[in-house]
């Protein structure tokens, strides 16, 4: 079960610190072309998108509902949470399944590309990276050696926005 | 206005009130009996599980020290029952004195004023002089008697002292096969322990496990008494009571490794044969038990059940209705394939997994069913205590109160009823002057009715009051401009009547009223509506007032008619539709703005579900539409779709917090083909709809009256 497999694996980086600080480890999604970076305890599962039910006079960024295993699930589009551009292909979208204050909500994204593990100087913090400007829904960049940079992302304060 | 919180304290209070009042009755009886040196054990048992249900109830409020003394006399009631404290004046004076107490306490909790921690101390101290044991332990020796391993196995630790002491006093043993009808069960086991007091007493009884039809149950009552069998066959004997002596043993001493051996295969056996002990299969000598022996006491043939788990289980229910989808779907295709034979028995399969999947479905709806004399006895204590604060003689008249609802439903019950009933005391009935001035009997009258109708249960509160004053209400909404003066001349009595549901109207009839006391009839419809229920007034000037609410039955599950607008599924609660027509648009007049159309002769406003929820359309208006008549109480409204589905039985779950803000839906429900489908809320979709073509239509009513 991918949800069991996400969980063992961050308890393996908990146990290996380096000398750069604690690991986090985080899942590299797309977003519009753009990177981003979602703290992997902040998933449960990763799905690929049911049929879903469109539930009228929603929220725009409510894409519809959905049943995992008899749980009912409503499925959000990060994109639209966001203000990002929309569009693009939808081959390989996924949803991320996580609990904002009690409730399973899904997130739907472009793509899922990996699990990138990032030490403490890895990651900037978003008040240094971006000023008092930066909205709250972001953690910080995060710049893997040598790798692409990512926006770090709070799953749960995008909604609560 | 009554907090909930101030209601559940309240409950508290009437609740430990009674039990107190009971103790006091019941150390009244034992004091008399221990004065004319009889015993009565029942008494001591009776005032010992008071007090440990007060203890229960005051750990559960935080009343702590009343908990503590109930936990102390609780201690001593315990030692008195099974006979290591002797009953003497001094025991009976402290049990007096704890009533006292108790009273004092009650009283300091609910003025929130300071407990009586002297007379307390005091109290227990005195507790605790008696608490040490000194008479003799109860005797532990080997019961020579042939009972059954079963019926030993189960004593409990009072009923062992009991049968103990009866065999000590030289009282010969009687097993009382005796079937009961399950319906009565309750009474006559209450019947025949009465009349055997005469006689004896009945220490204990079992089932036999010989269930003999559905209806019935056969117990084995162990009796103890000086009587002989003639005697008892012509007392209590009966067409369905058979009395039988029980033999004593040859009284030979069995060593103590035996004794232990015999045990550890009682144990063994009752654990293997769970709760259907076949009586007389097997007797064996059963020693007697040090009090520190851990035995398997406790069978008992109820368990609780959180309410959670039955929901989980109704879950799992629901998804093996999808299995069972698929299954049809695959026979089907097998069938298609032209496999005729494998076909046929898939198809039996399924049509066998419909039919216990069903049988299952209302097991675990009956499991969840439970009298509403629950809720109505605790109104009772309601109409007493409140009747007695405002000085009006009330007499409650309950009907009904047998009809079974879903637990769920009870629970949130209490609180409506409650303020209903409130309402009805404080506003309705009139004081004993003022009635005997109308010509009315001194005592008022507030009938409780309850009864089954179909798959909805009804429930009534009727008084016969004054009944609600509608110009007064009528003023009161005008003044908080719920309605407009040209709008109140157009209303009819009903609509007057229903104006008491909005926030702010109440039925208090005049603003000298006492203050402060009328629960909004608002607070009410709301909590009704929740639970998918309908409420009702009728009232007469003078005659009376008679609230009506109409309830599904469970709320686990319902039937719902499945319908498609623009290609969407939706499903709305069979109890909320009266009737689907075929629809024809050409017939929809417009009213400002409003939909309408004539049903046999009265004005049925409608509405488009795909205009109302913004659906987009793949394909154009099909031909043939129906409407789908919802009704709630009186309202009606007609809601256009595009296809009827069927009907479906469904388990609605809610919508996530995210979604709160949505109107117009109850939640969401799984379909079978991996869909979910929304569940339409009745309720909402018509207030809102008709709070704009209400209006609209009195303003046109000369033409479509």
């Amino acid at each position: 079960m991918a949800s069991s497999l996400l969980a063992s694996r961050s308890r393996a980086a908990l146990r290996k610190p380096t000398d750069r600080g604690p690991i986090r480890e985080f899942l590299a999604i797309s977003l519009a072309g753009q990177l981003y970076g979602v703290e992997l305890i902040q998933v449960q599962e990763i799905l690929s998108p049911p049929p879903l039910t469109i539930v009228p006079r929603a929220q725009r960024y409510v894409l519809g509902v959905c049943s995992v295993r008899g749980q009912l699930v409503t499925v959000v589009e990060l994109k639209r949470l966001m203000r990002l551009a929309e569009g693009g292909a939808v081959r390989r979208a996924r949803i991320l399944l996580s609990i904002c204050s009690g409730e399973v909500v899904g997130f739907f994204v472009d793509e899922v590309r990996q699990v990138l593990r990032l030490s403490e100087s890895e990651i900037e913090p978003s008040a240094s990276a971006l000023g008092g400007e930066a909205p709250e829904h972001v953690i910080g960049i995060g710049r893997p050696g040598g790798g692409e940079v990512l926006i770090l992302l709070d799953l749960e304060r995008t909604l609560s926005r | 206005m009554v907090e909930s919180g101030d209601k559940v304290r309240e409950d508290f209070f009437s609740e430990a009130q009674e039990i107190v009042e009971t103790l006091s009755r019941n150390l009244l009886k034992l004091d008399d009996a221990h004065r004319t040196k009889r015993s009565d054990p029942g008494l001591v048992n009776e005032a010992f599980r008071a007090v440990h249900t007060l203890k229960g109830l005051s750990s559960l409020f935080g009343a702590q020290t009343m908990g503590n003394v109930a936990h102390h006399l609780e201690d001593i009631l315990d030692d008195l029952r099974l006979g290591r404290v002797p009953l003497d004046d001094r025991v009976v004076d402290v049990l007096f004195r704890a009533v006292e107490v108790f009273n004092e306490l009650l009283a300091s909790e609910k003025s929130a004023s300071p407990p009586p921690s002297q007379a307390v101390e005091a109290l227990l101290a005195r507790i605790r002089q008696i608490g040490a044991p000194e008479g003799p332990v109860a005797a532990t020796g080997p019961i020579e008697y042939d009972l059954d391993v079963g019926m030993l196995a189960v004593l409990t630790e009072y009923e062992e002292h009991r049968l103990r002491t009866n065999i000590e006093q030289g009282n010969r043993l009687y097993r009382l096969r005796v079937r009961f009808d399950l319906v009565t069960i309750d009474k006559a086991l209450e019947e025949i322990k009465e009349s055997a007091k005469k006689f004896g007493e009945i220490i204990t009884y079992l089932p036999t496990g010989d269930a003999g039809s559905a209806d019935t149950i056969e117990l084995d009552l162990l009796m103890a008494s000086m009587a002989d069998v003639p005697t008892l066959n012509r007392e209590l004997g009966a067409e369905n009571v058979i009395v039988e002596e029980i033999p004593r043993i040859g009284g030979a001493a069995i060593k103590a490794e035996t004794a232990e051996a015999a045990e550890r295969i009682v144990n063994a056996e009752v654990l293997e044969q769970g709760m259907s002990l076949v009586p007389n299969a097997q007797r064996e000598l059963v020693s007697g038990r040090d009090k520190d022996t851990v035995s398997l006491r406790s069978v008992s043939q109820t368990v609780r059940v959180d309410i959670r788990r039955l929901d989980h289980l109704m879950n799992i229910v629901g998804e093996l209705a999808i299995v069972r989808g698929t299954l049809a779907k695959v026979s089907e295709r097998v069938r298609g394939e032209g496999q005729r034979s494998l076909a046929m028995e898939l198809q039996r399969l399924h049509r066998t997994f419909e039919r216990r999947l069903a049988e299952m479905q209302a097991g675990i709806l009956e499991v969840r069913m439970v009298p509403l004399g629950q809720v109505f006895e605790r109104l009772a204590r309601v109409v007493r205590q409140i009747s007695r604060e405002v000085h009006k003689e009330i007499r409650l008249v309950i009907t009904g109160s047998e009809t079974e609802i879903d637990k769920l439903i009870v629970e949130e019950l209490s609180d409506p009823l409650m303020h209903m009933i409130r309402n009805a005391i404080d506003h309705g009935i009139e004081v004993a002057d003022k009635r005997a001035q109308v010509g009315k009997p001194p005592i008022g009258t507030i009938a409780l009715n309850a009864f089954q109708k179909g798959n909805h249960v009804m429930l009534e509160v009727e008084d016969d009051g004054r009944g609600i004053d509608e110009t007064a209400v009528l003023d009161r909404a005008i003044r908080l401009g719920k309605v407009s003066p040209e709008e109140a001349r157009e209303l009819t009595r009903l609509e007057v009547l229903s104006l008491i549901f909005l926030p702010g109207v109440s039925t208090r009839d005049s603003v000298d009223d006492l203050g402060g006391r009328g629960v909004g009839m608002d607070v009410v419809k709301n909590n009704i509506s929740k639970l998918g229920g309908v409420i009702d007034v009728h009232s007469e000037t003078g005659i009376g007032t008679k609230i009506a609410i109409t309830l599904p039955i469970t709320l686990a599950i319902v039937s719902a008619l499945l319908m498609r607008a623009s290609d969407q599924t939706f499903a709305l609660p069979l109890s909320s539709v009266s009737e689907a027509i075929p629809f024809d648009g050409s017939v929809v007049r417009n009213i400002d703005g409003h939909s309408v159309m004539s049903l046999r002769g009265t004005t049925l406003p409608i509405c488009r579900l795909d205009e109302m929820f913004g659906l987009e359309r793949t394909t154009g208006i099909p031909r043939r539409q129906f409407a789908v008549v919802a009704s709630l109480g009186a309202r009606r409204l007609g809601l256009v779709v595009d296809q009827l589905v069927g009907e479906q039985d469904i388990v609605i779950k809610p919508l996530g917090r995210s979604l709160r803000d949505v109107r117009g839906f109850a939640g969401a429900t799984e379909l079978g083909d991996e869909r979910v489908g929304l569940v339409l809320d009745a309720a909402a979709i018509i207030e809102e709809v008709l709070a704009g073509t209400e209006s609209a239509l009195r303003g046109a009513r000369l033409g479509y009256g």
